[in-house]
């Protein structure tokens, strides 16, 4: 067997286990609780729900 | 701001600090410089992609024009426009939202920049070395991996510098919920090195033998949009469509199951471009199955973002970087239904070998993905810079210049293919009157290109404004108090 072909094998073995390591992980550490909550973690104090954050530049 | 030497801060006996808190606006800041590294280069490469694509369109119509020398002729053009507007335009713009997507996020200042900065001069040399090497007839003649021998692993280290200051980066976040928008990064920069490294092993470093390059080829190719620009896109239209409008996600249980369906279902489907090849069946059917599959992914997608926007319309009409973001979230449904009815068998048998792929192609990477960029650059920019954009009929025309221009391309490419594949299947005269078909809708695909060019030079423009232009600068980052309420100006 080629060394690429043991480093291919070797890899796929890895990246596939590591989405399943992610996969557990995440229900462990109730990353999947609370779902409703979590859509408003990106808002904060300053940029609360409700506050748009964009528009075009005003004219002088 | 940079806590530990590079090694500290990957080795895994090391427990990550717990950084001090941050304003958002600091943590802007902190990914000014490679950011804005990734997005000059990202445009220089996409106006030198643009007039390659340009030319290459026209030759379609014009087969003898530039035909005397070498380096511009069609097989060298049209893989040089690919890998140019692929490595060069849209990745370079991808990691840098990315980048600045990651640290948001992570809420933590950007650490580790030179890492980045590296990486961003590994980047330009490689595409620079690959796009030229292909001009100068060293294509290695297979799809999305033309760029020769000598340069992808140029470009290898700039993906593999990116990959470990992701993990960084999520080592050191905040405590708390990991949003979708981070799940869909986190994973890009890890698979896509992954890729790029398998496809060039099985390919070039230890070639394996005959028909099985084309799985690998296809394999490799197809993930590059699944994979790599997919979930970047996604990511940033998570972040911005429910950020700007000021509204959570319509259904996050959704976001989710939508992440770890694409994840499961995604790297299948590369096969499918290889429908009547000669592969055993089940590898082609388990492509096909897969790419009916995605519908599960793509319409988690749809429903929340149209559920989000629901009610919210008219922010279009204020908001330049929501306008290219939804048009992009709105291809991607598009893009990608018509990619799952393209990978049935008895419609691929019309559609292969014609324009309507070509169409389809752009519709992925330019309607979806190139407007999302667009529009997560007109939100990133000003919050770098501290200045907002000099001008909104600018961005107006940018953005009307760019959307008439994809939509007339693809809808000439998907017409004339269509054409074209019920004539090479004798439903629409004679094999040879495919090409007669198709000629008129060249022309218009051709005339799509100024209109592209056009847009992107006048967002280069507004670009190097921003970099240059010392006037109006504003306190705090540009936009922040910007509520639908307060702006004066609905036209279009």
């Amino acid at each position: 067997m080629t060394a690429g072909l043991l480093l291919l094998l070797g890899g796929m073995v890895f990246l596939g286990g590591s989405a399943l390591a992610a996969f557990y992980w995440s229900i462990q550490d109730g990353q999947l609780d609370h779902l409703g909550e979590a859509a408003r973690t990106i808002f904060d104090e300053d940029e609360p729900v409700g506050t748009a954050t964009d528009k075009f530049p005003s004219r002088k | 701001m940079n806590p530990h030497s590079l090694i500290a801060s990957f080795h895994p006996a090391n427990e990550p600090d717990t950084l001090a808190s941050h304003e958002r606006a600091e943590i802007d800041a902190s990914t000014r410089f490679p950011v804005l590294l990734f997005f000059g280069s990202a445009i220089f490469w996409l106006l030198a992609g643009s007039l390659l694509g340009l030319v290459a369109a026209w030759k379609m119509t014009h087969p003898a024009m530039l035909d005397q020398m070498a380096w511009t002729t069609f097989g060298r053009l049209r893989p040089a426009h690919l890998n140019t507007v692929i490595y060069g335009w849209a990745s370079a713009s991808g990691i840098g939202v990315g980048l600045w997507l990651m640290a948001r996020l992570c809420r933590i200042p950007l650490i580790h920049s030179r890492l980045l900065i590296s990486a961003a001069i590994f980047w330009n040399i490689g595409v620079l070395v690959g796009v030229l090497g292909i001009l100068a007839g060293d294509s290695r003649s297979i799809e999305w991996l033309e760029i020769p021998g000598y340069a992808t692993p140029i470009l290898f280290v700039a993906y593999a510098f990116i990959g470990v200051w992701a993990v960084i980066m999520f080592r050191y976040r905040k405590p708390g919920h990991v949003y979708v928008s981070q799940w869909y990064l986190f994973a890009a920069f890890l698979w896509f090195p992954w890729l790029y490294a398998t496809a060039n092993i099985l390919l070039i470093w230890q070639p394996i033998q005959g028909s099985a390059q084309g799985a690998v080829n296809w394999w490799f190719a197809h993930n590059v949009l699944g994979l790599w620009f997919t979930p970047i896109g996604l990511a940033s239209a998570y972040y911005l469509i429910p950020k700007i409008i000021g509204r959570p996600i319509h259904s996050y249980y959704l976001s989710i199951l939508g992440f770890w369906s694409l994840a499961l279902f995604y790297s299948w489907n590369g096969m499918h471009h290889l429908i009547g090849g000669p592969f055993p069946v089940w590898m082609v059917s388990a492509s096909v199955v897969a790419s009916v599959m995605m519908f599960i992914p793509v319409v988690t997608v749809a429903i929340n973002h149209h559920m989000t926007m629901l009610g919210h319309f008219d922010a279009l009409k204020w908001s330049p970087a929501l306008r290219f973001t939804v048009f992009g979230a709105m291809s991607y449904t598009l893009a990608s239904l018509q990619g799952t009815t393209m990978a049935i068998p008895s419609l691929n048998t019309f559609t292969h070998f014609t324009d309507y792929t070509i169409g389809h192609a752009h519709l992925g990477l330019y309607a979806f993905f190139s407007m999302a960029m667009f529009g997560a650059m007109y939100y990133i920019v000003p919050r770098l810079t501290g200045r907002e954009w000099p001008s909104a009929s600018a961005i107006r025309w940018h953005f009307w210049l760019v959307a008439s221009g994809i939509l007339l391309m693809i809808g000439s490419l998907t017409i004339g293919g269509a054409l074209q594949g019920l004539a090479q299947h004798g439903l629409a005269g004679s094999f040879k009157s495919s090409l007669e078909y198709a000629t008129p809708f060249r022309w218009l695909r051709g005339i799509s290109g100024f209109l592209l060019l056009a847009g992107h030079l006048v967002f280069a423009t507004l670009f190097a404004l921003m970099l240059l232009k010392p006037a109006r600068r504003k306190d705090g980052p540009a936009l922040l108090a910007a509520t639908a309420e307060a702006n004066p100006e609905p036209a279009i």
